[in-house]
């Protein structure tokens, strides 16, 4: 059962304070107190954040009524696109919140709370204060369109909304260049990902008919996708979902940085730690991943699409991880760890578990928020300005206990430590990779599956090691920069942060802790216990998946793997890093490895040499020969043309008398020839069988007439230009048919013999007047009668006979008149003053008496070609 | 008044630029504010024009008086959907093309006015002229002032500037013209008559040789204008030569009057030759988008930068236009008027940085955001509707056209689709987000190194007045597109359905002939075969 509670107006205020604050802050903020500015731009949030607690109170009351609950929000309609079969779509904006954006717009008001509380402290003495909580407030207003958009391209708005703003807040030191390139990289990169969303959303409003995400799913669910796509591809033609899925997850690899395209994220740290956290951690990077949860019904459709992304997104968990263990500063440890863990909730995704990644972004959003302010906190404590380097850190625990001990919750967490919420949501995620290899429903779905686990597990092992590492390196041993030797060293005598910025570490720490009980593991490992999961029962109702395995076998071997990675990966740390003061790994493991993973397997310099160099070179080219060769061709060389054409011309204006002389010789030769022999032609005017001729007039022209055309003239020379002559039977030459149109009074004259002849019909008659036996006809002449007939093959087909129309009398076919008319030749010859002479003849028909006595006209179907009348 | 209402639109103009005519050469002040404000009782009168019933396709406001009429040639004005947000974008831009033009040129201010009441003139009289030797006329008219503006108040090469502008566009209206007497003789033939009467010659259906022959003719004088892909590069000379107001009317309007031309004279009077060529056009839009967007980025002169991002922004309205859909007519028609906005605002910014520092060199800025603030946000405002993110006015029409191409059931040949058309021309989406991107970071952010920008005053009034109402504009249409789409869409319903049966109509003939069309089309409609023409499925595509 469904129930939609209609016009919410909570869901529209919950994106318009946001908004508001935006505005505010934005064109008003540089006037307005510090104080003020705080109050607008968290303000605006928390109560946006209570709004959405209200919401999802409501939705959660609504919940016990119905398997599927809806808040919605109708606020008008933007505009509409008219499908090729004529049926208007309307892109609404149309807030819903159902039970999957119910958590998500819990998340990103609430995290994004803490976060802008927290910012109070980072930010408040940058001048650029009231900028920052705009761009802020913009981007929350941004994230909740995206989430709670009812249709898809509503969704796009807020997708590119948080682009913009990751855009400005990336830059938001513009002053450094490269931070300003950092954020246009972002941009562009993501815009590749948005060309993606775009096709892919045009295919499924021509499938499904409609934007809206229900529907679609819907159409999904009855199988609209599973037509083949109508384009080749290499050969095979993957179906219609396949073709969707692939281009909305090429925008899910943009947005939430998955190979190809997660390059910018790493770079995206050049913004100021709260937006990394917030933005880069928390929830922009998650869209992806949200994106395909709302989709699920139409994703799990096709296995294609679901194995292209539990491959990517496991490679990226593989290779950010690989890159991230080699790294030295804390934020760029902390990106290429989300850009992993964005890794394994697409795999979740990919085996069909999207509940599991869905959970695993939830939780992800609470420990990563909590490690990118923990950094902040560091970096704000030791004054270190963009980013930290951790081996001139140490020893910190005893200076900040606050953010080593919330640190330190989230490391485990993320880790997949014991009962903290990152152990509960990975062994979902691997529990379905493993699945997926004990259903074996085809060799290429286990071989994901297999490919999957292990991936997967050997990423845990990384991610607990480099986490760790990261820890222990800042945490414990000597503080490095104590006694100020070395480059830039930090600041000697760090401090714990103001209370705006611990507070929020304590919160997100505890949730980082305990959320986690939210999705207890629907089977418990070894002791085989089947336990209620409350995630897992909130979420079916808006979102698909594979079924969840009963088998103890298949739960133990994913705990077993989750367990083992996390234990090996925090000992190998433990050996190597804790109270050291330098990296031990440099020693373990070959240098070139290690200088490759520090130089993140140079994944940027390739993109460099085979996009992005060869695309300038072509730009370059092109703006370069656009002047000179476009320009070349379609300017310089037609105005070179004409200028040396008139260069020749100008020649002949050369002042030579002889050759003015030589040019009149040709003029006046010209003319001579001209007048030398006469012009001849013949016009007529019909009255019966008597016929006016006319001949053109011209100086000192004489005439003379053979009106029948037999050799013998009928006048002597005279100098009037006109004659009349009376025709006879026997100077007939032969018979024209007339097919004149009822409607438009178009002619056409046909020659007609005594052979078959056909008659062109269609050139008279608007075609769509003719039923498809109008066409057809052939006629003939015999004696003073025409015969008309249907081709051989239709006459035998209606087994109608040949008619006959007497000469003079009009028949019918359909709309066109047809008639017959003699024809006579009438020949003049014409003689100048020179003596020369030149003759003309015409063949002319004759109108005969009866024909234009229309009710005296012959009827023929123009089916059957009977006469009916 | 009301009825006389587009008359009065002419006449308003050709009045003012009389009454600057005899305003005595001294009197700047006087020419400076009279021009203004008849440009601003232009518009006012113009906005009347949006409250006329628009939900059934036909001309509105029609006026009718013989004027030649041995040759049938008649002073007739009308407007529908498509043509009433030209003309509102129209006189709209003018007055703050004009205004913004106030800061900056200083001599030959009575000059300067009445080129530009003329030429709102030509353009107004272009778009409302419903008589093929009216449209002539004004089409040619404003040639003239701009041909003027270039070359008189332009920069260091105007003068070649001006003249390649004039010569490339006359070069393609004369084989219009031509083609136009064409038509009328062949009506002649049939009707008996002369008449340069579109209504009247829309009754003319011409065999399929012919009808290729005039379409070239009348699309070489269109796509020039465009300009298309390759006819483009008179383009960016006269925008770097011209002076801030005559690249700001260049840009937002005189473009527009060539896929005007197409939809108003080219298309329905050659549906056949259309409809064959058209796919060839989209595909010359598609390589434009991408040139452009190419060309654009490499440039150092921020308004040859502006320039090229014109060419590829055209592309995408001819892209949509041959589609043959509404979605991407109606798309190219909305991303007529944001191109005028949007481009026409970027010309005017770019006019702000040249008056301060004489240069529009991306090399001399960078770091501005420091010490012009909101020039630097009206500036990112405006990028970000010149490269369509949602909220702003660039992604309605990107999206309809994107929509158009990928719906288009036009058949098309070449062993390509439009589903290959619709991924090109996305890209483009991705290549203004860098060629604009790259052109923001090199003004705005960094360090300010040129000690000339360090005391750059931020925009003055007369500039934020101008730039304002385009500002308002980009989110309007970006947030409800509606109340201009719900004008455009019955426009472009009963433009697709006539191009239908006129095209079907055409296939048929071998030899000239009249047709009544709206008698044809009641039949058909009576037939219930009207609403097969869009549906009908020929490729078997989603």
């Amino acid at each position: 059962m469904q129930i939609e509670a209609t016009q919410q107006i909570m869901l529209l205020l919950l994106v318009l304070f946001p908004l508001g604050g935006a505005i505010i802050n934005g064109l008003l903020g540089r006037y307005l107190t510090k104080g003020l500015v705080t109050l607008v731009g968290v303000g605006s949030v928390a109560v946006s954040f209570g709004l959405a607690v209200a919401s999802f109170i409501q939705l959660y009351g609504l919940h016990h009524e119905a398997e599927h609950a809806t808040l919605v929000y109708h606020f008008y309609e933007w505009f509409s696109l008219k499908l090729p079969g004529g049926q208007v779509v309307p892109i609404n904006v149309r807030f819903a919140m159902d039970s999957l954006s119910g958590i998500m717009t819990l998340v990103v008001t609430g995290v994004g709370g803490l976060i802008h509380l927290y910012s109070v402290g980072y930010m408040g003495e940058d001048e650029g204060y009231p900028r920052f909580m705009s761009f802020l407030n913009l981007f929350m207003a941004s994230m909740l369109i995206l989430v709670l958009g009812s249709s898809i391209p509503l969704m796009f708005v807020g997708w590119e909304g948080v682009g913009l703003c990751s855009y400005l807040l990336i830059g938001f030191w513009y002053q450094n260049r490269e931070y300003a390139a950092a954020g246009r990289k972002a941009f562009v990169v993501n815009r590749i990902g948005d060309f993606g969303v775009l096709i892919g959303m045009l295919i499924l409003v021509v499938v499904a008919g409609s934007f809206e995400f229900a529907e679609i799913n819907a159409a999904a669910v009855n199988g609209q996708f599973q037509a083949d796509f109508p384009l080749w591809i290499l050969g095979v033609a993957p179906s219609l979902a396949t073709v969707a899925c692939v281009f909305l997850f090429l925008g899910c690899t943009g947005k939430s940085a998955q190979i190809p395209l997660y390059v910018w994220l790493p770079d995206a740290m050049a913004g100021p730690t709260p937006v990394s956290a917030l933005i880069h951690a928390a929830t922009m990077v998650t869209a992806g991943v949200y994106l395909c949860c709302r989709l699920s019904p139409l994703f799990i459709t096709s296995d294609v699409a679901m194995s292209i992304i539990a491959v990517i997104g496991t490679l990226t968990a593989l290779l950010a991880a690989s890159i991230a263990v080699a790294q030295r500063e804390m934020k760029k440890i902390l990106a290429y760890s989300t850009v992993s863990q964005l890794g394994f909730m697409f795999a979740a995704v990919g085996v069909g578990f999207f509940a599991a990644g869905f959970f695993h972004v939830f939780t992800h959003a609470f420990f990563k928020a909590c490690l990118f302010l923990g950094a902040g906190s560091v970096m704000h404590a030791v004054h270190a300005h963009g980013d930290a380097d951790i081996f001139k850190l140490g020893g910190l625990k005893k200076d900040l206990p606050i953010t080593r001990w919330t640190f330190l919750a989230s490391c485990l967490a993320i880790a997949g430590f014991p009962l903290t919420s990152g152990f509960f949501s990975k062994d979902e995620i691997l529990l379905g990779a493993a699945a997926q290899v004990h259903r074996s429903d085809g060799a290429l779905m286990q071989a994901v599956g297999w490919f999957t686990l292990i991936g997967l597990t050997l990423a845990a092992v990384m991610t607990a090691f480099y986490m760790f590492r990261l820890y222990f390196l800042t945490f414990t041993g000597d503080y490095r920069s104590a006694d100020q030797s070395g480059d830039h060293p930090y600041d000697a005598h760090p401090h714990e942060s103001p209370p705006s910025m611990t507070v929020p570490l304590v919160v997100l720490g505890i949730g980082a802790l305990v959320v986690g009980f939210l999705g207890l593991p629907h089977v418990v490992p070894i002791t085989g216990t089947h336990l209620p999961s409350w995630w897992g029962h909130w979420m079916e109702s808006s979102v698909a998946g594979r079924p969840v395995p009963e088998e103890l076998g298949v739960v133990n071997l994913a705990s077993g793997l989750a367990f083992a990675a996390m234990a090996v990966g925090i000992g190998a740390a433990w050996v190597l890093y804790r109270n050291k003061n330098e990296d031990a790994l440099v020693k373990a493991v070959p240098a070139r490895l290690y200088q490759l993973a520090f130089d993140k397997w140079r994944v940027d310099e390739l993109y460099a040499a085979i996009i992005v160099n060869p695309i300038k070179k072509v730009a370059t080219a092109v703006g370069h020969s656009d002047m000179t060769f476009v320009d070349a061709l379609m300017t310089r060389l037609p105005s070179f043309n004409v200028r040396e054409a008139g260069h020749l011309l100008a020649r002949l204006q050369n002042g030579v008398v002889q050759m003015y002389g030589a040019v009149m010789v040709v003029g006046f030769v010209g003319v001579l020839a001209w007048f030398w022999a006469p012009h001849a032609a013949i016009e007529a005017d019909f009255e019966g069988m008597e016929v006016a001729l006319a001949a053109p007039e011209g100086l000192g022209y004489e005439y003379r007439w053979d009106a029948n055309s037999d050799g013998e003239f009928e006048t002597a020379w005279t100098s009037a230009s006109s004659t009349s002559f009376q025709y006879e039977q026997n100077d007939v030459r032969g018979v024209a048919v007339f097919l004149r149109s009822i409607e438009t009074g178009i002619e056409r004259r046909i020659r007609v013999t005594e052979e078959w002849t056909p008659l062109p019909i269609e050139s008279v008659i608007p075609v769509e007047r003719m039923t498809p036996n109008d066409r057809g006809f052939e006629v003939r002449v015999e004696g003073s009668d025409l015969l008309f007939r249907k081709p051989f093959a239709l006459t035998r087909a209606t087994g109608s006979q040949e008619m006959r129309l007497p000469m003079g009398r009009v028949g019918r076919i359909g709309q066109a008149r047809v008639f017959a008319r003699p024809l006579v030749e009438a020949t003049v010859e014409v003689r100048n003053a020179f003596g020369n002479t030149r003759r003309a003849s015409r063949e002319l028909a004759l109108p005969l008496a009866f024909e234009e006595e229309a009710h005296q006209a012959l009827l023929m179907s123009p089916s059957s070609g009977e006469v009916l009348r | 008044m009301s009825s006389h209402i587009l008359s009065w639109l002419l006449a308003i103009p050709a009045l003012s630029a009389l009454v600057v005519l005899l305003l005595p050469r001294p009197w700047e002040r006087t020419v400076r504010r009279f021009s203004i404000g008849a440009m601003l009782l232009e518009l006012v009168v113009s906005l009347r024009l949006i409250f006329a019933d628009y939900s059934t396709a036909g001309y509105r406001f029609v006026e009718q008086v013989q004027w030649i009429e041995s040759f049938g040639i008649s002073y007739k004005v009308g407007i529908d959907g498509f043509s009433l947000w030209l003309v509102i974008l129209t006189t709209a831009l003018s007055p703050i093309a004009l205004f913004a033009s106030w800061g900056s040129v200083t001599t030959r201010i009575k000059e300067y006015a009445l080129s530009f009441l003329l030429l709102e003139l030509g353009m107004l009289g272009a778009f409302v002229a419903l008589d093929l030797f009216l449209f002539y006329v004004f089409w040619e008219l404003m040639l003239v002032p701009m041909y003027l503006i270039i070359g008189i108040w332009g920069g260091k090469d105007r003068v070649y500037a001006a003249l390649k502008f004039f010569l490339y566009t006359m070069v393609g209206s004369l084989l219009m013209l031509v083609a136009i007497l064409y038509v009328v003789s062949s009506y002649r033939e049939l009707a008996g008559h002369y008449t340069f009467d579109l209504q009247e010659l829309s009754s003319l259906v011409l065999p399929a040789l012919p009808q290729y022959l005039c379409f070239a003719a009348f699309a070489l004088a269109f796509a020039i204008k465009v300009p298309m892909f390759p006819f483009h590069t008179w383009l960016p000379d006269a925008h770097v030569q011209a002076p801030t107001g005559g690249s700001v009317i260049l840009a937002a309007v005189l473009l527009k009057l060539g896929i005007y031309g197409f939809v108003r004279f080219a298309m329905p009077l050659f549906p056949v030759a259309s409809q064959a060529i058209g796919p060839i056009l989209a595909g010359l839009g598609v390589v434009g988008i991408i040139y452009g967007a190419y060309a654009a980025w490499v440039q150092r002169d921020l308004k040859k930068l502006v320039a090229y991002s014109s060419v590829s922004h055209m592309g995408f309205i001819l892209l949509g236009l041959f589609a043959m859909n509404r979605n991407g007519i109606s798309g190219a028609m909305l991303q007529m008027i944001n191109h005028g906005v949007s481009t026409g605002a970027l010309f005017l910014l770019v006019g702000v940085i040249y008056d301060r520092r004489h240069s529009r060199m991306l090399d001399d800025f960078g770091g501005l955001a420091k010490v012009m603030p909101w020039y630097t946000l009206i500036f990112v405002i405006i990028t970000m509707s010149s490269i369509g993110l949602p909220g702003t006015n660039g992604f309605i029409g990107e999206f309809m056209i994107l929509a158009g191409t990928f719906f288009s059931r036009t058949p098309i040949g070449f062993g390509t689709s439009w589903f290959v058309m619709t991924l090109l021309a996305a890209t483009g989406v991705i290549f203004a987000a860098v060629y604009m991107l790259h052109a923001v970071l090199r003004m705005f952010w960094g360090k300010v190194e040129h000690e000339e920008n360090a005391n750059l005053t931020d925009l003055n009034l007369r500039e934020v007045i101008s730039l304002l109402p385009l500002v308002g504009l980009v989110f309007w249409i970006g947030l409800y597109p509606s109340f201009f789409l719900d004008k455009m869409n019955p426009a472009a319903d009963e433009f697709v359905t006539n191009f239908t049966v006129r095209y079907y109509e055409g296939r048929r003939t071998s030899e000239p002939r009249l047709v009544d069309f709206e008698l044809l089309k009641r039949e058909l409609e009576a037939a219930g075969e009207l609403a097969l023409t869009e549906s009908a499925d020929e490729e078997g595509r989603p």
